[in-house]
């Protein structure tokens, strides 16, 4: 039957049962009016934001508009929206390509809707993709009303979004089924559920009362269609026009690099705030974060804090955030930080930076670096953070390290060891950055033991700077402490340039972090290698091998700030991978790694009974069966052991460092 | 005639403290050649008064008009007048709150020099030397005070009390009167007696960790701390395991204690849990693992599995405590 | 359980003057301040030096000592309820400005240094004397608050001998206190418990820690801007001048009420000695008896 009707004259009158056609273009443009105003307010109100670079490095950009826009790489991630988003995303293309043909034949004059491409493109495709909308908003509507996941919120304008979309889906194909109908079209199969409707409506209806309802019907779809466009920047249907931007002008750097720098001088001087008090502190980029979310939850879905039962939730801090903003007085007079604090005081500390809001983030909102910038305004403007952090913070001020109370000193993990200080080595080729938690808590000395032994046993020479490391800064930049991190990041670098030290080798990943991302904001570059990733190199330079590996299972938790923050998940595998027989991976890993609750200065603050991150992760190493929980971070070894003891219950589980692990196999050999 | 005296306020009774203060007074005493004379202030202590009398060469029952026991200025003026009637070489006071806050005025009225927190007193070229621990007990220091008299609050409870001497020492009793208005007036004051002190100032600490296994054991280890006069406490595993309220946790991230013992049970003793207890005095452990953290700030230990320990322990100190 | 026993009430007189008093008085208040080596420093570091009989400073910071930033804090909640002034106070070398600073940028009013270019730890009465005399000069002060005692020698008698030396009363162990109709009402932690202290200005109190007085920290703001406040710089010849009190030649010599003879680290090798026996019943009896030779020992 195709074969018959499949000729060249195949095609359609456009605008066959309507008169006064003009007024459609009247309520185009008034459409067009009504969103434009709304989208210029938004225009506008990001215009008031701080500065941001982020229109540098165009093709970079490109690519991420490309693939994650266009392409929709993360968005399809969550096997619900791959079907939900994909249909309503795709749908909306085809259709509007749809469209700009009419305009293109019928006004333009273009001869286009003719023959095959009519028949195939015209009819077929876009009546399956109609289909596909529809099928895409049950699906949303059966998942918010039926599944209700928590980490959606149910409000009404989703569905009332929901719902115009479908009325317009729906509007359409009776449309096209009256049109059928109605005109006899020849070529009317090629559109199936169209025909379905046109073969249904003529059993209870006569071509009459058809043509009679198409007209009501289509200013109706009309109608339905302007308000559309006109409702878009009102909602977060916004998000059709800030995701895009959003992506193009995302942070291009790991995600490790992504908390700024403050003039603090300057604020001092103007008496600006130190941090974002109210909205205009934050950037435009910030305010674009705001319009792009869509309220999927995603972020909220990851979050470890979230997960373990705390109130935090990243999707929540952006929409209040965003309300406060879009509020006439922007959160006036109290700030739209005391505001979101007052209404949750625990939750801004509660955030252990590991990132995985911004990694889950379709539309490439940061998160994370907003908390870090209220939490700023609190630390710096009105010293209102946690007492255990205080302490974590007080102990840094005076004595460069954040553990009160240790009674260990820089020096003691290398007691017995050959270990030279800069100043005693000139020609040392790497340094060796212990770090804090490296030097001071107990267990980690023996990381940093191994590690040691595993550099000298390669024949690195390596020299390690003792008494006078300080701690990176790290804890006090993330807890909120700008102006304490400036100072340590400041003395450091001068002690590092000092000692012209041009490699460095740590253990820790928050110090290597900031070594590499954060120093050069203040002179400081230096080639920055995680322990995982030197060693690693070294065992595929055969300067070190394995020789007995552990006859155990082991499987490897990903630091966040080695993994998601700077991309490093495979030197620390191989590690594994050679010093042990078997090796089992946990469902959250990788990129999605499941923070140890360490991070953001976590580590200094007492969970509640029942909301600790540790014991979650915990929970899932020991699910996998692995007797060795094989670790990259002095934090992570901590949280996770206090995790898995708390655990483990009669099961032998050891938490170890991934140079643990080697320096045994290795050292077994020695 | 010149004397040591030694001051006693009559609320506490003859304690471990009034015993200390008059054992160092009587060997001070002895190795200046002196009398010894103990003061108690304030009314009431008959007993005390009593006690005194047995090991002092006199006894004074202080007391001023109008004052029930103690309001700072009336008190210090009466003890300056008497000090000074009396001749007195050296005053010996304990480091309750009263006589600490009294001491160094005291010593500034007499024209003298203060010390406090001694643990021990020596002579040296006629002058009184007082050791005592400086740097949050990383250190001892020997001071000597250069002026006389010489007034020394004392770790009390560091000195072995005096014996009995042959023939008890007379009683007198001395009403001061009143000096003008006094610009201090103590007019409420609560006593906390409760058998839950603070942890921090607990003298001996039974504490429990992970290895226990769970909530159960911590009545054992009550019942002990009990036997002890003592407090319990916890790691942090075990509070945050839910076996003990969180307030008894004892590290870094919790209390920090000072206890003359700390008996640790089925603790390993992850550096967090050494920090809030890198004051105690003596530290001791009950661990079935020899290669246990905890063994390597232990004064004394028993590598066994604590459920064997503890009731023989038990068992045995309570036979221990009725000799 | 808690037992409490009320020793007397004193009524208040003439509530009309008092209330006229109460709105014309400004309280007026020093903090004195001490700069000590870090106590957290650890053993391992710790080091003295037995010819200067003091801590040698290695790498440790100084500090401003905690019981000092617990008068300063109970000084301040002070002012913010009742209203007042307050001077920041040290005697110390140079170096001390660093602790001046800190209580300006937590917000004191004013910061004296009396600079110390003698011994390095003057005893406790040269101190008083030193700290006494900056008092009067600065004058019309109605209430100096120290701290209990240092965190590293501990002495605990600055504040006594203050008082002493000004002639005024004192009351240790201060935890509160408030400003009433007729003079202050001080709450102050006892051996067993607590006391209410009614007293009358000037005063001198010594101040202890308790969970309302933790120092607060400081804005970020208000430590930079602490850099450019002004610091009153006194050295001892300034007090010395207007002072009968002061002998110059003798504080600078560390003073004539006490001295230094030995400072020294007691040698503790922490040996773990395993109890032993040939049975657990004998090993037991051994740990029980440990135990309790420790337990009376104390």
């Amino acid at each position: 039957m195709l074969d018959n009707t499949l000729d060249s004259e195949a095609t359609r009158p456009v605008l066959w049962n309507i008169s006064q056609s003009w007024l459609l273009y009247v309520m185009f443009a008034a459409s067009l009016a009504i969103a434009g105003y709304g989208l210029y307010r938004r225009v506008m109100a990001w215009r008031r934001g701080q500065p941001a670079a982020r229109f540098d490095q165009p093709w970079p950009r490109l690519k991420m508009l490309l693939t994650h826009a266009i392409g929709q790489r993360r968005t399809v991630r969550e096997r619900y929206a791959a079907f939900f988003h994909t249909f309503l995303y795709t749908g909306f293309i085809v259709l509007f390509i749809a469209t700009m043909v009419v305009m293109a034949d019928h006004r333009f004059g273009l001869p286009i809707m003719r023959g095959a491409f009519y028949l195939w493109f015209q009819s077929l495709i876009v009546d399956i993709f109609g289909a596909l909308v529809v099928a895409g908003t049950a699906i949303a509507f059966v998942r918010r009303l039926v599944h209700r996941p928590r980490k959606l919120v149910l409000n009404d304008e989703s569905l009332r979004i929901l719902g115009l979309i479908l009325l317009m889906a729906l509007t359409g194909f009776l449309l096209e089924g009256w049109r059928i109908a109605a005109t006899a079209d020849p070529w009317g199969v090629w559109s199936p559920f169209g025909y379905l409707v046109a073969r249904i409506s003529s059993l209870a209806l006569t071509a009459k009362s058809m043509e009679l309802a198409h007209v009501i019907t289509w200013w109706f779809h009309s109608v339905l269609v302007f308000g559309f466009i006109a409702w878009v920047p009102y909602t977060k249907l916004l998000h059709i026009l800030t995701a895009p931007l959003n992506i193009y002008t995302a942070r291009l750097a790991p995600s490790g690099a992504s908390l700024k720098p403050l003039d603090l001088d300057r604020l001092a001087e103007t008496g600006e705030p130190m941090g974002v008090r109210t909205a205009a502190q934050l950037t435009w980029k910030d305010l674009l974060d705001l319009d792009a979310c869509t309220e999927c939850g995603r972020c909220t879905d990851v979050c470890p804090a979230n997960t373990v039962g705390k109130s935090l939730s990243p999707r929540d801090l952006i929409l209040d955030l965003r309300d406060l903003v879009r509020a006439p007085q922007a959160g006036e007079p109290a700030g739209i930080t005391s505001t979101v604090t007052a209404a949750a005081p625990d939750s801004l500390w509660q955030c252990t930076t590991c990132g995985a809001c911004m990694e889950a983030c379709p539309v490439f909102i940061e998160q994370m670096p907003k908390i870090v910038d209220l939490r700023r305004y609190l630390v710096m403007e009105e010293s209102d953070f946690p007492e255990t952090m205080q302490q974590a913070v007080t102990s840094l001020e005076t004595r460069g390290h954040p553990f009160r109370g240790t009674q260990s000193t820089r020096l003691d993990w290398a007691e017995g060891l050959p270990v030279k200080t800069i100043g005693e080595a000139l020609d040392a080729e790497v340094l060796l950055w212990v770090g804090c938690g490296g030097a001071l808590i107990e267990r980690n000395q023996k990381v940093v033991r191994a590690t040691a032994q595993l550099l000298a046993a390669a024949g690195v020479n390596f020299a390690i700077l003792g008494r006078e490391e300080k701690c990176t800064g790290d804890p006090a930049r993330r807890i909120g402490n700008e102006f304490l991190f400036e100072m340590l990041a400041r003395e450091n670098v001068e002690t590092l340039n000092r000692h012209a030290v041009k490699t460095i080798v740590t253990s820790c990943p928050h110090c290597f972090n900031t070594l590499r991302h954060e120093y050069p904001q203040f002179g400081g570059s230096f080639e920055v290698y995680h322990h995982s990733e030197y060693l690693a190199k070294l065992v595929s330079e055969g300067r070190l091998a394995s020789a007995t590996p552990l006859d155990q299972t082991v499987t490897f938790h990903d630091p966040c700030y080695l993994g998601r923050h700077n991309g490093v998940f495979d030197a620390p595998r191989q590690l594994v991978q050679i010093s042990s027989r078997r090796m089992v991976e946990m469902e959250r890993r990788r990129e999605n790694g499941f923070c140890c609750g360490g991070g953001g200065g976590m580590s200094f603050v007492d969970e509640p009974a029942g909301q600790r991150v540790n014991q979650e992760r915990a929970r899932e190493a020991l699910k996998t069966g692995a007797e060795v929980v094989a670790v990259g971070c002095p934090f992570c070894m901590t949280m996770l052991e206090d995790g898995i003891n708390a655990r483990r219950g009669e099961r032998d589980v050891r938490v170890m460092d991934v140079a643990e692990l080697l320096w045994e196999s290795v050292g077994k050999k020695a | 005639m010149s004397r040591v005296i030694g001051i006693i306020f009559s609320s506490a009774g003859y304690d471990r403290a009034a015993q200390g203060v008059t054992g160092a007074g009587r060997r001070l005493a002895d190795a200046l050649g002196l009398p010894l004379q103990m003061v108690v202030v304030g009314g009431g202590g008959g007993d005390l008064a009593g006690s005194l009398a047995a090991v002092a060469d006199a006894v004074t029952v202080l007391t001023v008009t109008g004052v029930a026991d103690y309001q700072p200025e009336q008190t210090l003026a009466a003890l300056t007048d008497l000090c000074r009637g009396e001749g007195a070489q050296a005053v010996l006071l304990g480091n309750d709150t009263w006589s600490q806050e009294l001491a160094p005025r005291l010593a500034h009225r007499l024209g003298g020099s203060a010390a406090g927190d001694g643990v021990e007193l020596v002579i040296a070229d006629g002058r009184l030397r007082v050791s005592r621990s400086v740097y949050g007990g990383k250190a001892m220091a020997t001071i000597e005070l250069l002026r006389d008299p010489a007034v020394v609050w004392i770790r009390a409870r560091a000195f072995d009390p005096a014996t009995a001497r042959e023939v008890p020492a007379p009683i007198e009793s001395l009403e001061a009167a009143p000096t003008g208005e006094p610009a201090t007036f103590i007019i409420e004051r609560k006593s906390e007696v409760t058998g839950e002190a603070r942890l921090e100032d607990a003298q001996v600490i039974v504490s429990g960790g992970r290895g226990l296994g769970g909530p159960e054991p911590f009545t054992d280890l009550q019942d002990l701390a009990g036997l002890l006069g003592g407090q319990t406490a916890a790691s942090r595993a075990a509070c945050d395991s839910g076996w003990c309220p969180p307030s008894w946790q004892v590290g870094q991230t919790g209390r920090k204690v000072a206890p003359g013992l700390y008996l640790a049970v089925a603790i390993r003793g992850a550096s967090q849990h050494l920090a809030g207890i890198s004051e105690a005095k003596t530290i001791a452990a009950i661990n079935n693992d020899p290669d246990a953290l905890i063994f390597k700030h232990c004064r004394f230990g028993i590598v066994e599995d604590y459920r064997k320990v503890l009731p023989l322990l038990r068992e045995r100190l309570a036979a221990m405590r009725k000799e | 359980m808690i037992a409490a026993d009320i020793i007397s009430k004193r009524t208040v007189t003439s509530t009309a003057s008092a209330t006229a008093q109460k709105q014309k008085i400004k309280v007026n208040i020093v903090v004195c301040l001490k700069q000590i080596l870090d106590p957290e420093i650890p053993s391992r570091d710790f080091r003295v030096d037995s010819e200067k009989m003091e801590a040698q400073r290695g790498g440790a910071s100084l500090v401003t000592n905690i019981f000092c930033e617990n008068a300063l804090e109970t000084a301040l909640q002070f002012r913010e309820k009742f209203g007042g002034r307050i001077t920041a106070l040290i005697f110390a070398p140079a170096g001390g400005e660093d602790s001046l600073r800190k209580a300006l940028a937590m917000k004191a009013d004013a910061a004296v240094h009396v600079i110390n270019d003698g011994a390095a730890h003057p005893d406790p009465l040269a101190v008083a004397r030193v700290l006494a005399a900056a008092v009067r000069r600065l004058g019309n002060i109605d209430l100096v608050m120290v701290g209990r005692e240092s965190g590293d020698w501990g002495v605990g008698q600055t504040g006594g001998l203050m008082a002493e030396e000004l002639g005024i009363p004192s009351v240790s162990f201060v935890d509160r206190l408030e400003k009433q109709e007729r003079g202050l009402l001080l709450h102050r932690q006892t051996d067993q418990g607590w006391e209410n202290v009614e007293a009358q200005t000037p005063l001198v109190v010594t101040i202890t820690n308790d969970d309302q007085n933790l120092p607060r920290i400081p804005k970020t703001r208000d430590i930079m801007l602490s850099s450019r406040q002004p610091i009153i710089r006194w050295s001892l010849e300034d007090l010395a001048a207007d002072d009968a009190g002061i002998d110059v030649a003798e504080i600078r010599a560390g003073g004539g009420y006490y001295r230094v003879v030995d400072l020294a680290i007691p040698t503790k090798e922490i040996v773990c000695e395993m109890v032993a026996g040939e049975t657990l019943e004998e090993r037991v009896d051994q740990l029980a008896d440990r135990i309790m030779s420790v337990v009376r020992s104390l």
